[in-house]
C-alpha cells in the first residue's frame, strides 16, 4: 500500500517548492547566472551612489561634475572613456547615469505593476460590467501612441506638486525623474493588466478556486491569496522585461528634453552626444549606449531564463 | 413531526443557465431531503444535473450564466437560497463542506498542504496559528496520511491522487461540518484507492455524525454505501427510495434499464443490456416525460409524450416520476 511504502522508505527526496525548483533550475543556466551578475553590478552601483550621496561621502568616482582634463579628450590611460565638452569624465557620468536610469525603471515598474496586476485580476475574476470598464480603460489608453501619451503625461505632471501633508509626508515636487517615472508608470500598466486578466480568466475556472470558495473564502481572499500567487511568475518575468523598456523610455524622454536636467542620465548623455558625433567625438555616445546595451541584454536573457524555470508546463515532475 | 432528524431538505429547486443558445434547464423541480448522519446518494449520467444540484446547495453556481430560479434549500431550519453572500460564506466549509471529483486539481498548487488546511480552519474557528497547525497535523493523521508532520509541508504535486483526496477530505472535515457533499469523490481514482477513500468517508461519518450527499454515477458505490438514493435523469429526479428497495425493485423504467446494464456475477458470456438512444441535450429536452423517447414502456404513449409526470408517492417511502408507476405497483 501507498502509505506503507512511504513509511518504510527513509530516502524520499526532500520536499521542493515551485520557487525552490525554479531557482534550482535557474542556477544550472550559466548565461542566466552571468546576466544576474551583471544586473547585480548595476543595482549595487545604484545603491552605492544613493548611500554615498546620503552620507555625503567624497568618492572620486561619483564626482561626475569635476573637471578632470581638457575638453573632448579621447579615451586613454588617464580617462578610460575620454571627457566631454566641459572636460568631465565620461566614465563617471556613465556610472552616475545608472542611478537615474535604474531609479526611473524601478519605480516605473513598481507603479505599473501596482496598478496593472490588481486591475487585471479584478477584471478577469469578476468579468461582467467591471471587466468591461477596465478593458475599455486600457484599450483606450493603448490606442493612443505610446510616446505621445508619455509626453502628454510628463508635460502635464511637470512642475506640479503632490500634497501628502495629510499623510505626514510633506509635498513632493514633480520635477526631473519623478515626473519621468510617474509618466512611464501611469501609462504602461496596460500590458501587464491584459496579461494578468487573461491568465486569471483561465485560472478562475480551475477546481482549486471552486474548492477555495467551497470552504468559505471571500472574493478578495480568492483574488489576492489564491489567484495572484498562481500568476505571480508572470509578474516577475514581466518586471524583468519591462525594466529594459523603461530604461529605454527614460532615454527617449531625456532625449526629448523632459527628463533629468541637472544630473547626467544615459538619455541625457546621448542627447548631448548627438551633436558631438558628427565632429568625431564618439566616446560619450558609445559609453552611454554600452551601459544600456549590457543591462538590456542581461535583463532579457535573465527574464527568458526565469520564465523557462518557473513555467509549470516546462517543469519535469 | 416528520421533519425530525432531517438535516437538509431541498424543495422544488430549479437552476437554469442562461446561455446565448437559450436557457439550459440544468436542474428542474428537484426535491429531496437528507437525514442526519445518513448517506444520501444522487445518481445519474454525466450532465443530468447532479453536480449543479450540489453547487446550488452551496450557492456556488457560476452566476451569470447560472441562476437558481426557484426552490428552497432548508438547512438546519434556515433557507440557504435567501442568505446573503456573507452569511453563506460562514456556512460554506463550516456547516457544509464539499469535496470534488478531481483531487489532482482541487488543491492550490502554490501552497503547501498545511497552509491550505490551516486556512480552512482559521476561516471559521478562532484559533491561534500554532493551534491550527497542530489541528491540521491531527486531521492529516485522521484521514490516514502517514508521517503527517512531514507531509504537511509538502506541495500538492508531491502527493498521489489518493493522498490528495485524503487532504481534501481533511480540509473538508476540519471544521466538523454537518453535511459533506462529495461530488464524485472516487471517479478519478484507482479502484483500490476508491475503496479506501469510501471506507474513510464511512469512518469520518461515524466519528463526526455528519450527513453525506454522495454524488456518483457508480451504482456499485450506491448499493454499498448509501442509505437512500435519488436517481436523476435529464434535470429531474425520477425516483427516490432507500437503496435496498431500489436495487431490489426499481420502479422507473430508467432505473430498471440502468440496473440491467450492470454486469453481474455468473452472467458471463451474455451481452449486457443497454438503454437505447442518448441522453437529451439540456437545450433540447423532449416534451412530456424526458425519458419517453428511450423508454421501453411508454415510448408510444400519448400521455408520456406530452405531459411530464410529477414525482409522487407510490409506496411507503418510495417516490417515482412515471405515468406507469401505478401499474408497477399493482404487479
Amino acid at each position: 500500500m501507498n502509505e506503507q511504502d512511504v513509511k518504510h522508505n527513509k530516502e524520499l527526496p526532500k520536499g521542493r517548492s515551485l520557487w525552490g525548483d525554479g531557482l534550482r533550475r535557474l542556477r544550472k543556466h550559466k548565461l542566466a547566472m552571468v546576466s544576474l551578475g551583471i544586473i547585480a553590478v548595476y543595482l549595487l552601483l545604484t545603491g552605492f551612489i544613493y548611500i554615498a550621496e546620503l552620507f555625503d561621502c567624497q568618492f572620486e568616482l561619483i564626482k561626475w561634475d569635476a573637471k578632470v582634463g581638457s575638453e573632448y579628450e579621447p579615451p586613454g590611460a588617464e580617462n578610460v572613456f575620454g571627457t566631454d565638452f566641459l572636460g568631465r569624465s565620461v566614465l563617471r557620468k556613465t556610472l552616475y547615469g545608472a542611478k537615474v536610469s535604474i531609479t526611473v525603471a524601478f519605480w516605473a515598474s513598481v507603479i505599473s505593476l501596482v496598478i496593472g496586476v490588481p486591475l487585471g485580476a479584478i477584471a478577469g475574476y469578476f468579468r461582467g460590467v467591471i471587466d468591461e470598464i477596465i478593458v475599455w480603460l486600457y484599450t483606450t489608453l493603448s490606442s493612443i501612441p505610446y510616446i505621445l501619451l508619455i509626453l502628454a503625461f510628463a508635460l502635464v505632471l511637470k512642475g506640479k506638486t503632490i500634497n501628502l501633508e495629510w499623510a505626514g509626508l510633506g509635498t513632493i515636487e514633480l520635477a526631473g525623474i519623478t515626473t519621468v517615472y510617474l509618466a512611464i508608470g501611469l501609462t504602461s500598466w496596460v500590458g501587464i493588466c491584459r496579461l494578468i486578466r487573461g491568465e486569471v480568466v483561465k485560472h478562475k475556472e480551475r477546481d482549486y478556486i471552486l474548492a477555495a470558495k467551497s470552504y468559505g473564502c471571500s472574493n478578495s481572499r480568492i483574488i489576492f491569496k489564491h489567484l495572484i500567487p498562481n500568476v505571480f511568475h508572470l509578474v516577475i518575468i514581466s518586471f524583468s522585461l519591462r525594466f529594459v523598456s523603461f530604461i529605454q523610455a527614460e532615454v527617449i524622454l531625456s532625449f526629448l528634453g523632459l527628463g533629468e536636467k541637472n544630473r547626467p542620465s544615459w538619455g541625457a548623455m546621448i542627447d548631448a552626444a548627438r551633436l558631438d558625433l558628427p565632429k568625431g567625438y564618439w566616446w560619450e555616445m558609445t559609453a552611454a549606449t554600452a551601459a544600456i546595451f549590457f543591462i538590456s541584454l542581461a535583463l532579457n536573457i535573465f527574464g527568458d531564463a526565469l520564465r523557462d524555470a518557473l513555467d509549470p508546463k516546462l517543469r519535469v515532475q | 413531526m416528520d421533519d425530525d432528524g432531517i438535516l437538509l431538505s431541498v424543495k422544488n429547486l430549479s437552476t437554469h443557465f442562461f446561455t446565448e443558445d437559450g436557457i439550459a434547464k440544468a436542474v428542474q423541480d428537484v426535491s429531496f431531503s437528507i437525514k442526519k448522519s445518513k448517506t444520501f446518494a444522487l445518481v445519474g449520467e454525466s450532465g443530468c444535473g447532479k453536480s449543479v444540484t450540489a453547487l446550488s446547495i452551496m450557492r456556488l453556481v457560476p452566476e451569470p450564466p447560472g441562476k437558481i430560479v426557484a426552490g428552497k434549500i432548508i438547512f438546519e431550519g434556515r433557507d440557504l437560497s435567501v442568505l446573503s453572500e456573507k452569511q453563506m460564506r460562514s456556512v460554506r466549509g463550516n456547516k457544509i463542506a464539499m469535496i470534488f471529483q478531481e483531487p489532482m486539481t482541487s488543491l492550490n498548487p502554490v501552497y503547501t498542504v498545511g497552509n491550505q488546511i490551516v486556512e480552512a480552519i482559521k476561516l471559521h474557528q478562532k484559533k491561534s496559528t500554532s493551534q491550527a497547525w497542530a489541528d491540521a497535523v491531527g486531521m492529516l493523521r485522521k484521514v490516514g496520511i502517514a508521517d503527517p508532520e512531514r507531509r504537511i509541508n509538502e506541495y500538492p504535486h508531491q502527493l498521489s491522487g489518493g493522498m490528495r483526496q485524503r487532504v481534501m477530505l481533511a480540509m473538508a472535515v476540519s471544521c466538523e461540518p454537518a453535511l459533506l457533499i462529495a461530488d464524485e469523490p472516487t471517479t478519478a481514482l484507482d479502484v483500490t484507492i476508491q475503496a479506501q477513500i469510501l471506507d474513510l468517508l464511512d469512518e469520518l461519518q461515524k466519528q463526526n455524525g455528519m450527513s453525506i450527499l454522495l454524488i456518483t454515477h457508480d451504482l456499485g458505490i450506491v448499493a454499498e454505501r448509501a442509505d437512500s438514493v435519488a436517481v436523476m435523469y435529464a434535470s429531474r429526479i425520477v425516483e427516490v427510495a432507500d437503496s435496498q428497495s431500489l436495487f431490489a425493485e426499481p420502479l422507473h423504467p430508467y432505473t430498471q434499464g440502468l440496473l440491467k446494464s450492470l454486469p453481474r456475477l455468473g452472467f458471463s458470456g451474455r451481452r449486457l443490456q443497454t438503454i437505447s438512444g442518448n441522453v437529451p441535450e439540456p437545450l433540447r429536452f423532449p416534451a412530456g416525460c424526458k425519458f419517453h423517447p428511450r423508454c421501453p414502456v411508454g415510448c408510444n404513449d400519448k400521455r408520456c409524450q406530452t405531459v411530464e409526470p410529477k414525482l409522487r408517492n407510490v409506496k411507503g417511502g418510495r417516490y417515482v416520476a412515471c405515468w406507469y408507476a401505478k401499474e408497477y405497483e399493482e404487479k
